[in-house]
């Protein structure tokens, strides 16, 4: 249905996305992960046909929407990272004019618009201003401005952004529902692993540009299928410590955070004594030691040596 | 298009705050320091050498000024006001002539001189029709002298007199200058803040939604530049009414003309504020530069101060590129100098071409830059 051929965007001697290959097919839900700046921005707007490749070219049912961007755009609604509201107006009248600007008018428009408030859960709300949102209401009401012409493909951009854990699900579950019910091919962007991994079919990993892994759940998890995840946790960790387990031998990757370190080894090892011993050599008393099943957080550490909100 | 305006002017109906302070501020400063109403007449203390003066045909001509307030005083008095900067200038009658006296350099100073002046060309020009009669006794000549003042007030007929305005002569009223110059400098800001949401709209995603909708970009455009005319237009529109028909200034009977021409001068802002909108990187860094802009437009473009009592070239040469320059222009032009749409061509021309040319590139700074 869309395919991403190739596609690249330089500005000037920088690229924000170098030569990105990916494909959506209808009724799907693709994620695409990446940290902040990783690309993938660029890469949806390049996709719904906002910016323009520097080179490559998006398809849309194999016709290049870079020549031709009026079909994808007649079934694309987009979800920017921003809050793309009029904060002064309430949340009906911001339907109202997110419905006009795609030709609804009259009985069809209010209609949209009852149905849009449903589905995102604010017809109780619907005479507020927007400025009197709270930052997960004003989000909701961000994916339903994109759903009032009854888009084929949703394009969402991080739409979960700086909300709070209910908003957040609401989110997640509204999204889960369309794609059920309405059959909306989705792609969602995120630097939130768990939201990726609870919504899509497919995942697309990005950073630094380029594409660094793709496929299912499954198949990225098995990236990691030889490798096992250790969690670390002690009150005062030192450099002593951390430097000892980065000099050994059967540890492979060392991920340092303030209170936690993450420690990836082969799987048929048993660390914990070792683990034991180096603390007591560094003169640190551990809290804790895990071992973790592999998420897709462990495959991005593994592929870049840093966690997704680095 | 109907959309984007619609929106547009709901959210001026739920936040018309700049454009109510601004209004209140272009109102507030030409009626407070434009001297609209009586108590701001200028006054002017004068001293009269002898008694016979200030009872005489002198004294009342001075009395009568619609102009200037004439404050009759002692000579020590006047000359303590203008040493304590209480007023400007003073004037000393004598018998047969009279002395300026100025503290301060003064725009007024010419018009003082020439109503005093024209009291003393009238009283020596009726003393001479009286002295023709060879009349003797000074009842005889009192009774010539009401005879002659009533004639005058009710003439046989009237005549109205015009000259040719050279490039060095120029008219100061101070009620349109204040007038005109602050309606036009604090329309600038709302003008540019009615602009400014094409920059925060495409940085908030909401111009991204528009793109991929059905409207074209000349519709998003248009729309937004019919909303920023609109409300500068309608705000110099408010600011003119209550001046015709609350006090009573009445344009020297063009007021619709003025209003007409006035159009040029909006589109020229709105240019202005796109172009400005194009070139700044965000909204703080609009909001540091807008006042600067503003009020050296309006320093150099004659809204303060007449342009005409600038001396300094580069200023002069700054000013012909300044669309508040030919604004005052035109408008001065309309209601001061009483020029016809002809005689006004020039300025209303350049009016247009900037608008055309600041129009043009802004957009296409806008259309060319990444956000």
């Amino acid at each position: 249905m869309l395919e991403l051929v190739d596609l690249s965007k330089k500005y000037k001697q920088f690229y924000a996305v170098k030569n990105l290959n990916m494909f959506i097919e209808k009724g799907e839900i693709v994620g695409l992960l990446g940290p902040n700046g990783a690309g993938k921005s660029t890469a949806i707007s390049m996709l719904s046909s906002l910016v323009e490749p520097t080179e490559g070219d998006v398809r849309f049912n194999n016709k290049s929407v870079i020549k031709k961007p009026a079909p994808l755009r007649k079934v694309i609604g987009m979800v920017p990272q921003e809050v793309a509201l009029y904060d002064d107006l309430t949340a009906e009248e911001n339907l109202h004019f997110f419905g006009r600007i795609y030709r609804l008018t009259g009985a069809q428009l209010k209609q949209r618009v009852n149905e849009v408030l449903e589905i995102i859960g604010l017809t109780d709300r619907r005479k507020d201003i927007v400025k009197k949102f709270s930052g997960g209401m004003k989000r909701r009401l961000n994916i339903g401005a994109a759903l009032l012409h009854e888009p084929e493909v949703i394009i969402m951009d991080e739409p979960t952004v700086g909300i709070d854990p209910q908003s957040r699900n609401y989110i997640l579950e509204t999204v889960k529902r369309l794609n059920k019910e309405k059959g909306m091919t989705v792609l969602y962007t995120s630097h939130y692993m768990e939201e990726v991994e609870f919504l899509c079919d497919r995942i697309y990993i990005m950073d630094k540009g380029d594409l660094i892994a793709s496929g299912t759940k499954d198949e990225i998890k098995r990236i990691l299928s030889a490798e096992k995840t250790i969690s670390i946790q002690a009150d005062r960790l030192n450099d002593s410590f951390i430097s000892k387990l980065k000099q050994h031998p059967t540890i492979n990757r060392v991920i340092a955070e303030e209170k936690e370190i993450t420690i990836m080894v082969a799987k048929e090892i048993n660390m914990f004594s070792t683990l034991i011993k180096i603390a007591e050599d560094a003169g640190i008393e551990l809290n804790s030691v895990d071992i973790k099943t592999p998420t897709l957080e462990d495959v991005f550490l593994h592929l870049t040596g840093r966690a997704l909100r680095d | 298009m109907k959309g984007i305006l619609f929106a547009k002017l709901k959210t001026f109906i739920r936040t018309p705050w700049l454009f109510i302070l601004m209004t209140l501020m272009s109102l507030g400063f030409a009626w407070i320091v434009g001297g609209a109403d009586d108590e701001n007449q200028m006054q002017v203390p004068v001293y009269a050498a002898n008694e016979t003066i200030q009872d005489g045909l002198i004294g009342k001509a001075l009395t009568i000024s619609d102009t200037i307030d004439f404050n009759w005083m002692s000579e020590k008095e006047m000359t303590d006001q203008i040493a304590d900067d209480k007023a400007e200038m003073g004037v000393k009658l004598e018998e047969n002539d009279f002395q300026l006296l100025t503290g301060v350099e003064s725009l007024n100073a010419d018009l003082i001189k020439r109503i005093v002046q024209q009291a003393y060309e009238n009283r020596e020009q009726q003393e001479q029709i009286v002295a023709a009669t060879s009349l003797v006794t000074e009842k005889e000549k009192a009774d010539v002298q009401k005879e002659l003042q009533a004639a005058m007030e009710a003439p046989v007929f009237s005549m109205d007199t015009g000259s040719f305005r050279g490039t060095d002569t120029w008219v100061y009223d101070d009620t349109f200058q204040r007038l005109f110059g602050f309606a036009l400098f604090f329309m600038i800001y709302t003008v540019s803040y009615s602009v400014l949401p094409i920059l925060t709209e495409k940085e908030d995603g909401i111009w991204d939604r528009l793109i991929l909708s059905p409207v074209r970009k000349w519709e998003m455009y248009v729309s937004n530049l019919i909303y920023s005319f609109l409300t500068g237009y309608l705000q110099v529109l408010l600011v003119f009414l209550i001046f015709r028909f609350w006090i009573g200034v009445d344009f020297n009977g063009r007021f619709a003309e003025t209003l007409l021409l006035l159009i040029p001068y909006v589109f020229a802002v709105v240019a202005l504020a796109v172009f400005l909108t194009a070139i700044v990187k965000n909204q703080p860094q609009f909001s540091a530069i807008l006042p600067l802009m503003a009020v050296s437009m309006a320093m150099i473009g004659g809204a303060f101060w007449p342009i005409e009592i600038v001396d300094s070239k580069i200023l002069i040469a700054l000013s012909k590129i300044n669309p508040l320059t030919y604004g005052m222009e035109v408008l001065n032009g309309v209601a001061v100098y009483g020029y016809s749409l002809e005689e006004l061509l020039y300025p209303i021309s350049i009016l247009l071409l900037m608008g055309v040319v600041l129009m043009g590139v802004g957009m296409h700074l806008m259309e060319k830059r990444h956000i």
